[in-house]
């Protein structure tokens, strides 16, 4: 699956459930993909544009699943999470009726488009939720298979998927049922990252032979504990603001489980706020100190 | 006609006596919306015990009843009395209304028998329904979608947005009817921000309106008769003008009494009002 972003990977599976099952509906607020053209011309019946209007989405959708369609929802990702967010609360947190909420634009995948589309809160919110699953996207190969676990789930998931095409990392045979992968073990020193900045802690651990982590779904599953209780020292990387975000997950875990782990989060501070910088990923994540050699000094420090 | 009439008188006895239980189920807890049911209490006793709707209290999930939503969650003590008048569960189970050990509180839950949907935070009600109302069509399914909505309710702008929605696609297998009892919290309607011309509004989002007595069970029953032909393909909402508090003259036209119930000697007095309400 090299080059191809992980929007189409989705959609293009969803193409291929939804050919054969027609309890599929895919409703839209107006955003657009390749593959979502071929379901609006082929599968029209079960294609639904709400227009930009987040709320209708989550409620017509949850309406929808109610009677037992397997629903996704899908906009430019901090729309269809924050804009919505009561009603993601009412229909599929309290209620617990089961969507699949499809978000594109995690972290600072619209870099150019500035603030309203970065998008950084959204971890830190959704996985407060009861009946929620919040899975980050690292490469299509994931989101392909994600489209497919997500559509038969019986809870609402949050799916987050990143705007710009990333590196493959996983094979097609890979199994995300478990909601992280080791890529690579260690005896003492782990970094645990998702979605964009997987590839960076595989750089990383090669650099300083350090073990790396996946972890793209929330909650965090109790396997994860075999992997890291030995261990010794944990970093995280992550592109959302720090408080309640991945890293704070990965805290709550080991605090949870009574284990004492040297842990430093590496992700944005509240301080630097929003930022309106443009002229790519790599100048936003400098001036948040999450870029390679940010990322590298920090880690060398923390692990002497 | 006469069968008519007669279903008719049979409406205004058990509203008379369904008011009286919500207001005891009320003053007991010590909590409730007591003015926001009495409004609506009407319109839905016609849709149940007027059989408007197809519904099965020993099979609620029956896969062929009639999906009712009431998004005004609050008026919850109207509607669990009148599912509980039908046998969906039983009467005494009210008596623990908002109380410890009760199986229901102050807004509609979803896990009470006959109940489609949690509700309390406005706005949402409408959206769901027209996800149904969707469902039904892509099933070729024949059921109806009826939501009962406050006209405060219609402040809020997701309402708006699934009205829009809603026509767009035609579904005229959705009713909405508005409790217009032209009350909010704090204020009349037309004071706090100005809510008419509604029909207008509805109209020009291109839905069927009918505008009625809320509290006339011919009204009702004349805005609803032949909705299953779905002569029109436009969906429909019904706006029942409604009085909040109706047959508790203490607590009607009052804002102050939103979200309340009375206590010590204003529950006596409200327990009168009824009571000479009845026998005028």
């Amino acid at each position: 699956m090299n080059n191809i972003s992980q929007r189409d990977a989705f959609w293009d599976r969803v193409y291929e459930l939804a050919k054969r099952d027609k309890d599929i509906v895919i409703i839209t607020a107006d955003m657009g993909a390749p593959s979502l053209d071929k379901i609006r011309k082929e599968l029209a019946s079960q294609f639904i544009n709400v227009g930009i209007a987040e709320q209708n989405a989550i409620t017509i959708a949850s309406g929808l699943a109610l009677t037992g369609k397997k629903v996704f929802a899908y906009a430019i990702a901090p729309f269809i999470t924050l804009r919505c967010l009561e009603q993601i609360r009412v229909e599929n947190a309290i209620m617990n009726i089961p969507i699949t909420i499809v978000g594109v634009g995690a972290g600072f995948s619209y870099k150019e488009a500035g603030p309203t589309h970065h998008l950084l809160e959204d971890v830190g919110v959704l996985r407060t939720f009861p009946n929620i699953k919040v899975h980050t996207m690292s490469d299509s190969v994931m989101a392909s298979v994600f489209a497919e676990m997500t559509c038969n789930s019986k809870n609402t998931d949050y799916v987050r998927i990143y705007r710009q095409t990333l590196p493959t990392i996983y094979k097609n045979s890979a199994d995300f049922s478990k909601g992280f992968n080791v890529f690579k073990k260690h005896k003492d020193t782990y970094i645990i990252s998702s979605g964009s900045m997987v590839q960076m802690a595989l750089d990383m651990s090669k650099k300083f032979d350090i073990g790396v982590i996946d972890l793209f779904t929330l909650p965090i599953s109790e396997e994860l504990l075999h992997e890291i209780k030995a261990c010794k020292k944990i970093v995280t990387i992550e592109e959302n603001f720090l408080p309640c975000g991945m890293g704070s997950a990965v805290l709550e875990f080991l605090n949870d489980n009574k284990i004492d782990i040297n842990l430093k989060r590496i992700g944005i501070s509240l301080e630097k706020g929003y930022c309106y910088k443009y002229g790519g990923i790599d100048i936003i994540r400098k001036y948040y100190g999450i870029d390679v050699n940010s990322v590298d000094r920090q880690i060398k420090n923390f692990i002497k | 006609m006469r069968k008519i009439n007669k279903l008719i008188s049979e409406m205004e006895v058990k509203s008379r006596q369904l008011r009286k239980k919500i207001l005891e189920t009320c003053i007991k807890a010590g909590t409730g919306h007591v003015t926001s049911s009495l409004s609506c209490l009407d319109i839905m006793i016609a849709l149940y015990h007027g059989r408007i709707l197809n519904f099965d209290p020993k099979n609620p999930n029956w896969a062929g009843r009639d999906r009712f939503i009431l998004s005004k969650g609050q008026a919850s003590p109207a509607y669990y009395a009148i599912l509980a008048d039908l046998g969906y569960f039983s009467m005494k189970e009210l008596d623990s209304f908002a109380q410890k050990n009760g199986k229901f509180g102050v807004h509609l839950q979803k896990d009470v028998p006959g109940v489609e949907i949690t509700s309390g935070s406005l706005g949402h009600g409408l959206g769901v329904a027209a996800g149904i109302a969707m469902a039904a069509k892509m099933n070729m399914e024949l059921y109806l979608t009826v939501v009962l909505i406050g006209d405060g309710e219609c402040y809020e702008g997701s309402i708006w947005e699934t009205a829009m929605f809603a026509s767009h696609n035609r579904l005229n297998n959705l009713i909405v009817i508005i409790d217009r009892n032209y009350l909010c919290v704090t204020d009349f309607t037309e004071n706090l921000i100005t809510l008419e011309p509604l029909e207008d509004k509805w109209k020009s989002f291109g839905w069927d309106v009918l505008k009625i007595d809320g509290h006339s069970f011919e009204d009702i029953f004349n805005s609803l008769k032949e909705v299953r032909s779905q002569k029109s393909i436009r969906p429909r909402v019904v706006i029942a003008d409604t009085v909040k508090g109706k047959g508790v003259k203490s607590m009607c036209y009052n804002p102050l009494w939103h979200g309340l119930a009375p206590t010590g000697r204003e529950a006596e007095i409200a327990m009168k009002c009824l009571e000479e309400e009845e026998n005028e």
